[in-house]
C-alpha cells in the first residue's frame, strides 16, 4: 500500500505528470472536484451573507481560497515533475515578490528612483543567474575550455549544500540537472518585476497569490509565458466561464491531444526520429521529407501542449494568451515570428528588443551584444581575421551610416516631436530600418540561446535573424533590382555547384533556381501590367498566387533553419553539439548529394500512413482561419450530451495512434 | 457553466471511457482493422501487456531447424571445390563458445611475421566503422598491424576512420553519383546475376556505359582516427584496371570491376568493416564462391565475424519465419566453414530492439527468440556466439541505453558511444577466451 501512495504522491523522474497520460487527467479531475467544491461552498456562503454583510469580504475570501488551493495543487504538480527543484521555484517566487515590493515602495514614496533601479538589477541578476547556472553552466564551461584550453568541469553547488557540504551523498555534484520549466517561470518573474518598475501593475500584496501566478500548473512547464500584466488582474476576478467558452476549452484540449499524439508523436516515432538519428541510412528525398515533417512535428508538439494548457486553464476560469496562430501561413520570416510562440515573441520584444532601442536607436547594448557575438564566433571557429575584420568594418560603416543619416535627416526624438522637416522622412525610415535590423538580429540570436544551451540553437537564431533582415531588404527592392539580384545569385550558386559539386552548393543552387523561376514570372507579370489596367479577377488571382508562393518560401526557409534546431537532450552538451552539427551536415549531404528519384514512389507507398498524416496535418494547418473558427464554434455549440460522445469518440481515435504498431524499417538507399 | 456542471461533464466523459474499458477491452477486429482499447487494469497501471515470447516457446521445444523450409529459395550455394573442414563436435548448451575461436587465437601468435585478417560483416549496426573500430584498435594494439582495412571504391556510407573524396575524370563527385555499383544485399535493380561481387558483397564498375566519366577515378582516402599511418595499399580489381598510388591517393584507370581497396600493413592484424545495410545475412551464398575462397585463402582470413539477425525482427512476428531465417544463416555459416576452413567464425546476435506497443516502448517479441535460436545454431555449427541482447541486459535494456545516450531514439541503432561500448565488450569478451 505504501508503494501505491509513494507512486501517487512521490517524485519519480521517470513518471512526470504529462498532459498525454491518464494519470494527469485523473489528477485534474480530482483537482477540479475540490475546485468546484471550494467555489460552490464560497458561493453559498456568499449568498447567505449577501443580505446582511457587505459583499467585498466573502468575494475576496473565496478568490483567495481558490488561489491558495491552486497554488498548492501547482506545487504538487511541479513536485511530481521536478522533485526538490520545487525549492528553486519557491525561492524565485519569494525573492521577486520581496524585491517587487521594495521597488514599488521606492517609486511610490518618491524615494530615490536609483534605489528602485538597483533593486530591479538585483532581481534580474538573481533570476538570470539561476537560469544561467542551471541551463547554461555546461555551455559556458565548454566555451571557456575551448577558448582558453582549460579543463574545468561543472560542480553543482546546490547538490554540495544538499549533501551537507560534502561531495558524496544523496545528490551528485558532478552534474547539473535542468529543472523543468525554469526558462518559462524565470521569464514570468522577470516580467513581473519589470512591469512593477515600469508602473504597469501594482505589486501583488499576498505572496500566495503571487506564487499562484508564477506556478499555475497548466502553463508551468511549457508555457505560454504569461506576462504579469496579463494574468495578475485575473487573480482578483471571480470565476466566469460561459457555455460557449466551455465548449471552446474542451475543443482546445482535444485539439492539443490530437496534435501532440497524432501529428507529433506518430510522425516522430515512425519516420522523423530515425532519419535524424541516422541521416546516412536514408536517401536525399527521405531526408528532405523528414525535415519538412519535422517542421510540422515541432509545431504540433509545442502548440498541442499549449492548446491543452489553454483549455485546462480556461475550465478553471483563467485565460492564457494564444501562443501559436497558424505560423506556417506566414508570408515572411518576420510574420512567422509574430505567429510562432507568440508569448515568447512578445516577451522578447517587450523586455529585450525595446530596451535595446527597438527601431528608435542603437546604443551601448546593441554594440555590446554585436561585438560579443562576433568575438565568441571568431574565438570558437578560430577564424579571427575572417570574422573580426569584416565585423569591425561593418560596425564602423553602421556608425558612419548612422551619423550620415542623422545629419541628412533628424533624430528620432525630433521626428516624434514633429519638429523636423517632412522632406527628410526617407532618411528617418532608413535609420529605423537599420536600428530595427540590428536589434532584431540580437533578439533572434539570444532567443535562439533561450531555446537551448548549445551552438546549434545560436546558429538557428542567427539564421532566423538574417532571414528576417534579408526579407525586409528584398521587400523594399524594386522589381528590376529584385530580378537582377536573384539572377546573379542563382548564377553564382549554379557556378559554385558546377565547379565544386558539393552538396550544400547543389542544395542552395536548386533552391535559388526555384525562387528565380517565381521571381521571373512575377517580374514578367509586373512588366506587362505596370502600364495597363488589370482585370480585377486577374489581380486577385495574382495576389493569391503571390501569397501562396510567399507562404511556401517562408515555410521552406523555416524548415531549413530546423536543421539546427534539434539537439539530443540525453547527451552531454559537447557531444550534443557535435551530434547536432553532424546531423545537419549529413542531412545536407544526403539531400544535395544522394538524391534518388527512383525510390520516391517506393517511399511514398511504404510510408503511406506517415505521408498521409503529414499531408493531412499541413492541409488542416492551412485551412482558412474563418473555417477553423466556424468549426470551433460549431463544436462549442453542441448539446452537452453530444459533446460527451464526441469527446469519447475523439479519445478512442487518438488512442488508436497511441497504440498503433510502428512502421518497420525499410531501406531504400544502399 | 458553473464549476459543478463542468465537473459533471468531466465525470460523464470518464465514466463513458471507463465503461468502454469494461465493454471493449483489448483488440477488436473492425472492418479488417483492429480497434484497440485498454482494460481498466492497464489504465491504472496494474497490468502491463507481456511482449516477450520467452514464456511462450521454451527453447527445448524449438523444432529441428533442418525440417523447416528456407525463406529464400534462391539460397543455393555456388559450386566450389570442396576443402577439408574440421569435423563438428557436439557440445551442450552451457559450453563457452569461445572454444571455437582457438584457431584464431593460435593464428595471432604469428601476427608479428604475417598478416592475420579479420572480416567483420554486419548490418546497419556496424556502418561508419562502428564496433569494428574498437575491435581493430584493440587487436592492433596488442598484436601489431595498422590500417583501416577494406574500403569500397565509392564510399557511399562515410566512415569515422577514413574520409574519402572521389574524383571522376578530374571532377569532384559525390559517392552516390560515382561509378555504377552492384550490391548483393541491395534491391533487384542493384544486383547482378554472375555473383561477381567480391568479398565486400559489392562491386564498382568503372567505365560502365550507364555512368559517364568513370574512365579515370581518383580516390583520396584520409585517415581520421589519429592512429599511425598505413604503410601500403592493396587494390582488388580486374586485371584490366590499372592503378597507381601516391600516399593516401589511389588512381584507377580502365574498364572493369573494382571489388575494394585496402590500406593495411603487411603484418599484424587487419580488421575489415563490411556493413550490409538492411541485410538479413543470408546473401553470401549468392556471391561467387571461388572469388570468396581465393580471397580468404590469399589474405589469410582467420576470423569471420557475422553480425546479423536484427533486420529479421521488425517485420516478422511468426516464430516459424524466424526459424527459417536462422536456417538460412546456418547455411551461410556452413558455406564460410567450407570456403575458409582455417578461419574461426564468431556470430554476434542482434541487440535489444524496441518497438512501440500501446504507447510503451517494449522489446520486439522476436528478439529473445532469435537470440536463443542463433546461439543454438552457433553451438551446433561449432562457432562462437556473442549475445549482444543478453550482454545489454535483455528485454528493455535498449530503453536504458537510450536514456543514457548510448542508443538512438529509433530504439534499434546504437549511437557512436553506444557502438564503442558494444565493440569494446565484444573484443574484450573474445580476448578473455585467449587468456
Amino acid at each position: 500500500m505504501s508503494d501505491f501512495w509513494q507512486h501517487i504522491l512521490g517524485f519519480d523522474a521517470d513518471s512526470p505528470l504529462l498532459f498525454t497520460q491518464f494519470y494527469f487527467w485523473a489528477f485534474f479531475a480530482l483537482v477540479y472536484a475540490l475546485f468546484a467544491l471550494i467555489l460552490s461552498v464560497s458561493e453559498s456562503g456568499l449568498s447567505a451573507k449577501r443580505s446582511v454583510l457587505c459583499q467585498a469580504k466573502p468575494v475576496h475570501t473565496k478568490l483567495h481560497l481558490r488561489n491558495v488551493y491552486l497554488l498548492f495543487v501547482s506545487w504538487f504538480f511541479y513536485y511530481k515533475t521536478s522533485g526538490l527543484f520545487l525549492l528553486i521555484l519557491a525561492f524565485v517566487t519569494l525573492s521577486d515578490w520581496l524585491i517587487a515590493g521594495r521597488i514599488h515602495k521606492n517609486l511610490s514614496a518618491k524615494r530615490s528612483v536609483s534605489k528602485a533601479v538597483l533593486w530591479l538589477m538585483l532581481s534580474i541578476i538573481i533570476d538570470l543567474g539561476l537560469l544561467a547556472y542551471f541551463k547554461y553552466a555546461y555551455f559556458f564551461t565548454n566555451m571557456i575550455n575551448d577558448l582558453f584550453g582549460t579543463a574545468f568541469q561543472v560542480f553543482d553547488i546546490f547538490a554540495y549544500i544538499g549533501n551537507g557540504f560534502s561531495e558524496a551523498g544523496r545528490f551528485s555534484v558532478d552534474t547539473i540537472i535542468l529543472p523543468v520549466g525554469i526558462s518559462f517561470y524565470i521569464f514570468q518573474v522577470i516580467s513581473y518585476t519589470v512591469d512593477v518598475f515600469r508602473r504597469k501593475i501594482e505589486p501583488v500584496k499576498n505572496i500566495l497569490d503571487f506564487g499562484f501566478y508564477v506556478s499555475f500548473f497548466p502553463q508551468l512547464v511549457a508555457g505560454p509565458i504569461v506576462r504579469a500584466e496579463e494574468f495578475i488582474p485575473q487573480l482578483y476576478k471571480p470565476y466566469r466561464l460561459s457555455r460557449r467558452l466551455f465548449g471552446i476549452a474542451v475543443f482546445w484540449i482535444l485539439n492539443g491531444l490530437a496534435k501532440k499524439i497524432i501529428m507529433s508523436d506518430y510522425l516522430a516515432v515512425n519516420l522523423i526520429d530515425r532519419v535524424f538519428d541516422n541521416p546516412l541510412l536514408f536517401s536525399g528525398f527521405e531526408n528532405l521529407f523528414a525535415l519538412f515533417a519535422y517542421s510540422l512535428q515541432v509545431y504540433a508538439d509545442f502548440s498541442g501542449y499549449t492548446d491543452i494548457a489553454i483549455g485546462v486553464a480556461m475550465l478553471m476560469g483563467f485565460y492564457l494568451p494564444m501562443n501559436f496562430n497558424s505560423p506556417y501561413k506566414s508570408q515572411s520570416p518576420q510574420e512567422f515570428w509574430r505567429r510562432w510562440h507568440m508569448s515568447l515573441g512578445r516577451w522578447l520584444k517587450g523586455y529585450l528588443y525595446i530596451p535595446l532601442g527597438g527601431n528608435r536607436t542603437i546604443g551601448f547594448g546593441t554594440y555590446f551584444w554585436m561585438s560579443l557575438i562576433a568575438f565568441v564566433s571568431a574565438a570558437l571557429t578560430g577564424w579571427w581575421w575572417q570574422i573580426l575584420v569584416p565585423f569591425a568594418l561593418f560596425m564602423i560603416s553602421v556608425a558612419i551610416g548612422d551619423k550620415v543619416l542623422q545629419r541628412s535627416g533628424l533624430t528620432m526624438n525630433e521626428a516624434n516631436g514633429l519638429t523636423a522637416k517632412l522632406s527628410n522622412s526617407a532618411a528617418v525610415e532608413k535609420r529605423k530600418l537599420l536600428y530595427a535590423n540590428l536589434n532584431s538580429f540580437i533578439t533572434q540570436v539570444l532567443g535562439g540561446l533561450w531555446h537551448g544551451a548549445s551552438w546549434n540553437f545560436i546558429i538557428w537564431g542567427g539564421i532566423n535573424g538574417i532571414g528576417m533582415i534579408v526579407e525586409k531588404i528584398w521587400r523594399d527592392m524594386n522589381w528590376h533590382i529584385r530580378f537582377c539580384a536573384m539572377t546573379l545569385l542563382t548564377a553564382g550558386l549554379c557556378c559554385a555547384d558546377y565547379y565544386t559539386h558539393l552538396p550544400a552548393w547543389r542544395l542552395f543552387a536548386v533552391w535559388a533556381a526555384i525562387i528565380w523561376v517565381g521571381t521571373a514570372i512575377r517580374y514578367i507579370y509586373w512588366l506587362i501590367t505596370q502600364d495597363i489596367t488589370v482585370n480585377s479577377q486577374l489581380a486577385i488571382i495574382n495576389s493569391q498566387l503571390a501569397k501562396a508562393w510567399a507562404v511556401l518560401q517562408t515555410f521552406t526557409f523555416i524548415t531549413f533553419t530546423r536543421l539546427f534546431f534539434r539537439s539530443s537532450s540525453n547527451l552531454d552538451p559537447e557531444t550534443a553539439n557535435e551530434v547536432a552539427w553532424e546531423t545537419a551536415k549529413n542531412m545536407v549531404n544526403q539531400i544535395g548529394g544522394a538524391w534518388s528519384n527512383a525510390i520516391i514512389p517506393d517511399f511514398l507507398w511504404e510510408y503511406r500512413w506517415v505521408v498521409a498524416m503529414f499531408i493531412a496535418g499541413m492541409a488542416i494547418h492551412w485551412l482558412p482561419t474563418n473555417w477553423k473558427r466556424r468549426y470551433r464554434l460549431w463544436f462549442s455549440a453542441m448539446p452537452l450530451w453530444l459533446m460527451v460522445i464526441a469527446v469519447c469518440l475523439a479519445i478512442v481515435v487518438i488512442y488508436q495512434f497511441v497504440s498503433a504498431e510502428m512502421q518497420p524499417f525499410i531501406y531504400f538507399q544502399f | 457553466m458553473t464549476p459543478r456542471k463542468v465537473l459533471i461533464f468531466i465525470a460523464c466523459v470518464m465514466a463513458c471511457l471507463a465503461a468502454l474499458c469494461v465493454v471493449l477491452p483489448g483488440r477488436i477486429a473492425f472492418g479488417g482493422k483492429e480497434l484497440r482499447w485498454p482494460t481498466l487494469a492497464e489504465v491504472i497501471g496494474e497490468e502491463k501487456p507481456i511482449h516477450t515470447i520467452d514464456t511462450i516457446t521454451p527453447i527445448d521445444t524449438i523444432p529441428s531447424l533442418d525440417t523447416l523450409p528456407l525463406i529464400d529459395s534462391a539460397l543455393t550455394p555456388t559450386p566450389v571445390e570442396t576443402l577439408p573442414v574440421a569435423p563438428k563436435i557436439t557440445v551442450d548448451s552451457t559450453t563457452d563458445s569461445r572454444i571455437f575461436l582457438r584457431a584464431f587465437y593460435a593464428s595471432l601468435e604469428d601476427a608479428g611475421s604475417r598478416k592475420v585478417r579479420v572480416l567483420h560483416y554486419g548490418d546497419s549496426q556496424i556502418e561508419e566503422d562502428r564496433m569494428s573500430q574498437q575491435i581493430r584498435e584493440t587487436l592492433q594494439d596488442k598484436y601489431g598491424g595498422s590500417g583501416a582495412g577494406l574500403l569500397p571504391l565509392a564510399q557511399t556510407i562515410p566512415s569515422r576512420t577514413v574520409r574519402q573524396q572521389l574524383y571522376m575524370n578530374g571532377r569532384f563527385t559525390m559517392p552516390a553519383q560515382g561509378p555504377r555499383r552492384y550490391l548483393v544485399y541491395g534491391p533487384k535493380r542493384d544486383q547482378r546475376e554472375d555473383g561477381l561481387y567480391g568479398v565486400m558483397g559489392q562491386v564498382a564498375v568503372m567505365n560502365d556505359s550507364l555512368v559517364k566519366g568513370s574512365e579515370e577515378i581518383m580516390a583520396i582516402c584520409t585517415p581520421m582516427d589519429g592512429r599511425k599511418r598505413y604503410s601500403r595499399w592493396q587494390i582488388f580489381a580486374d586485371p584490366t584496371i590499372r592503378d597507381s598510388i601516391a600516399g593516401d591517393t589511389v588512381y584507377l584507370r580502365g574498364r572493369g570491376n573494382v571489388y575494394g581497396m585496402s590500406q593495411e600493413s603487411p603484418t599484424g592484424v587487419i580488421v575489415d568493416n563490411i556493413p550490409m545495410r538492411g541485410c538479413l545475412g543470408t546473401v553470401f551464398t549468392k556471391i561467387d564462391s571461388a572469388l570468396l575462397a581465393t580471397f580468404y585463402s590469399e589474405q589469410n582470413v582467420r576470423l569471420i565475424i557475422l553480425q546479423f539477425g536484427g533486420n529479421a525482427i521488425p517485420s516478422n512476428k511468426n516464430p516459424g519465419t524466424i526459424q527459417g531465417i536462422v536456417k538460412g544463416l546456418r547455411q551461410q555459416v556452413q558455406l564460410m566453414r567450407t570456403l575458409a576452413p582455417d578461419a574461426s567464425i564468431l556470430f554476434i546476435g542482434p541487440s535489444d530492439m524496441l518497438t512501440q506497443t500501446e504507447g510503451e516502448w517494449v522489446t520486439y517479441p522476436m528478439v529473445p527468440y532469435m537470440d536463443k535460436l542463433l546461439r543454438k545454431m552457433a553451438l551446433e555449427e561449432n562457432i562462437a556466439y556473442f549475445s549482444l541482447y543478453r550482454w545489454m541486459g535483455g528485454a528493455g535494456s535498449m530503453k536504458h541505453w537510450q536514456e543514457i545516450g548510448l542508443a538512438g531514439t529509433d530504439g534499434v541503432h546504437f549511437t557512436r558511444s553506444g557502438a564503442r561500448k558494444a565493440g569494446k565488450a565484444v573484443v574484450e569478451w573474445m580476448m578473455e577466451g585467449n587468456e
